[in-house]
């Protein structure tokens, strides 16, 4: 200003004043404009959220400043075969001026805006000797905008990262003087600032979304795996518990609950060892994996899981905080303790058939006359005790009916169909009778199949059944055999039905040694035989 | 010192076939059979009034335990070992220690146990 005014002034004639002083006033006010537009574009800039709006502020303001004809600013971009440079706003034309060359090169003329190594102002920007070296144009393409006047400047980051150029452009000759390329570098200074701010604060929102949504995804994995999270601070004893958390120790989602309360709302049994693995994980650092068991409010018995691990170390090392996952394992438990019982159950019962074959070869062994005989007698009862294993197995051990019992141990003999059954109603058994009496009757049929009614082709057997005052009252009775003379000694189908069955089910058992064919009556409890 | 030929041997056992196997092995040892009983109430008459030198329980009575008869005989001094499928893991708190005869059994484990049990009382 100082030095415009001075120049001014130096003139001749006083005549000359009144125009001279018109002409200093017309600079002047011409300066002020560029001032208020100046303030005006700057505190636009600053004001911008996004990056269009304030790379179009900026060139508008930048060409009201330096009265250029158009102005643009082209963008960084990095491309296959490396970079160019891409339109990205327009002031001063229609967007179809730039349609057919919408990219520019990093042409020796275009390189220190690129390279962000100075400004180029330019008078007539067609005399400079960078100017039409690049085939194929030599130039400006035929249609582009006419430039004379040339300004271009870098736009760039204080860490020098180039984020494009802004260019302006007017038809006539040295139009751009230095004090508009200061400005313009200042104005082009603020673009970089305010791109950077917000490409700064999109990265933000967008780091602070990720964020929710991790912590979306997390809450949703974890309310799916029924997982409630909790979070002790070791020093100060305070304990935050999600929802399912609290509903993990019986507590609604707005009932207050302390660590205390958490400690207390342990099984007395398995507080110790709670307390000693929450202590152990504080002063090692480690892993926190313990399952107790936990009393609710209500009197509920539940089991839960809890697994955490120190979250946040102190300076000196030690553990500031505890955080972790606890889950309701319940019914995890009771399926074990099922599981347990019932393998516990399959032993004894292995265990028991075992000892009962072993009774099977003993007697087998002591009532035959010579050893050849063996194999056939103890095979046949092994098999007669499989088959009602079998249709226990059937009926998942819940039992087995008298009729079925008799079928499966029947079914292979000759003569099968010369067995004629009366019973007014089946009666269910419990696995131990449907074992017990399908021994006995096992002993029965081979018995009868070798002595009795069933060795000659006429032979018939009755079996009749029936359930009162608290007693089953069965008869098998045999006719058409040949005569029956009791036995000289007495061997091991009838000790195992006068003795063995009918101490195992609380009743008597007779055999009778009728001449007309073998009868055997029996009177069981019926509570013994029921399930 | 009493001698296995002269003891009266109280047998609680369920099921048929291995309380026939028991009697026999207890037959050929030269003891008494005192039942067998297959029921607890009559396990219990039996264990409270009978002559009885010792016991042989099985744990699982078609479903209920033993311990009542085991305390009966406790009471009486009279020296007992249970039998059981389930092994020492089927005894109750009050009766760990107990002789315990694993099914199934040889008859040389009965006699060794029935040894112990008179020794327990000589």
């Amino acid at each position: 200003m100082a030095s415009l005014a001075e120049r001014e002034l130096r003139g001749d004639g006083q005549a000359d004043a009144s125009a001279r002083l018109a002409r200093l006033e017309a600079a002047f006010a011409d300066e002020v404009r560029k001032s208020e537009t100046l303030a005006r574009v700057t505190e636009a800039v600053a004001s911008s959220t996004d990056i269009e709006s304030c790379v179009q502020v900026v060139i508008d303001g930048a060409r009201e400043i330096s009265g250029a004809a158009f102005g643009a600013f082209f963008y960084n971009q990095l491309e296959p075969d490396g970079e160019s440079y891409a339109l990205y706003r327009l002031s001063g034309a229609a967007p179809e001026a730039f349609a057919n060359f919408p990219k520019v090169r990093k042409t020796p003329l275009f390189a220190p805006t690129f390279e962000n190594t100075g400004v180029v102002r330019s008078d007539d920007i067609t005399q400079d000797p960078r100017y039409g070296l690049n085939a194929p144009r030599r130039g400006m393409p035929e249609g582009h905008l006419p430039v004379r006047s040339y300004l271009a400047l870098p736009v760039a980051t204080r860490q020098g990262e180039v984020l494009g150029g802004l260019f302006f452009g007017h038809p006539l000759p040295g139009r751009f003087t230095a004090r508009d390329e200061i400005l313009l570098v200042g104005l082009g200074g603020q673009v970089a600032a305010t791109i950077e701010s917000i490409r700064l604060t999109a990265g933000a929102i967008a780091e602070l979304d990720e964020r929710r949504r991790a912590e979306e995804r997390l809450k949703f994995a974890l309310d799916a795996g029924r997982m409630g999270s909790w979070d002790l601070d070791v020093a100060t004893k305070a304990y935050e518990a999600s929802d399912l958390c609290k509903a993990n120790y019986g507590r609604g989602p707005d009932e207050p609950f302390s660590f205390a309360d958490l400690i207390a709302t342990i099984h007395p049994e398995d507080r110790p060892g709670v307390l000693t693995a929450i202590e152990a994980a504080i002063r090692e650092g480690a892993d926190y994996d313990v399952e107790y068991r936990v009393i609710h409010p209500t009197g509920d018995l539940r089991w839960l899981h809890a697994r955490g691990r120190a979250a946040q170390k102190a300076d000196d090392g030690g553990v500031r905080r505890l955080a972790g996952v606890s889950l309701d394992i319940t019914e995890r438990k009771r399926a074990e303790e099922r599981q347990k019982l019932l393998v516990n159950e399959l032993n004894h019962r292995v265990k028991n058939s075992l000892a009962t074959v072993q009774s099977i070869a003993a007697q087998t062994l002591r009532s035959i006359s010579s050893p050849e005989f063996f194999r056939e007698a103890f095979e046949t009862r092994l098999i007669a005790l499989s088959q009602t294993h079998d249709l226990l197995t059937r009926e998942s051990w819940a039992g087995a009916s008298l009729r079925e019992v008799f079928d499966v141990e029947l079914h292979a003999l000759a003569g099968e169909d010369r067995i004629g059954f009366d019973y007014m109603a089946d009666i269910r058994l419990t696995p131990k009778a449907a074992v017990a009496l399908g021994m006995g009757i096992h002993e029965l049929a081979t018995n009868a199949a070798k002595y009795g009614a069933l060795s000659t082709p006429t032979g018939h057997i009755a079996v009749r059944w029936r359930a009162e005052g608290g007693l089953l009252r069965l008869i098998w009775k045999e006719t058409g055999g040949p005569p029956v003379a009791p036995p000289s000694r007495r061997g091991f189908g009838a000790r195992l039905l006068e003795r063995g069955l009918a101490a195992e089910l609380s009743g008597g058992v007779e055999l009778t040694y009728d001449e007309l064919g073998l009868v055997c009556e029996m009177a069981l409890p019926l509570r013994a035989l029921e399930p | 010192m009493k001698t296995l030929s002269s003891l009266k041997v109280l047998v609680v056992e369920d099921e048929a076939l291995v309380s026939m196997l028991v009697e026999d092995m207890l037959t050929d040892l030269g003891c008494a059979i005192v039942g067998p009983a297959a029921e607890i109430d009559e396990a219990l008459r039996l264990a409270g009034s009978a002559e009885i030198d010792a016991a042989l329980l099985d744990v699982n009575l078609g479903g209920r335990p033993i311990f009542p008869v085991a305390d009966a005989l406790k009471a009486r001094g009279v020296p007992f070992a249970f039998a059981s499928g389930y092994g020492e893991a089927g005894l109750s708190e009050d009766h760990r220690g107990a002789a315990v005869l694993q099914k199934p059994f040889r008859e040389a484990d009965l006699k060794r146990v029935l040894e112990g049990l008179v020794a327990q009382t000589a």
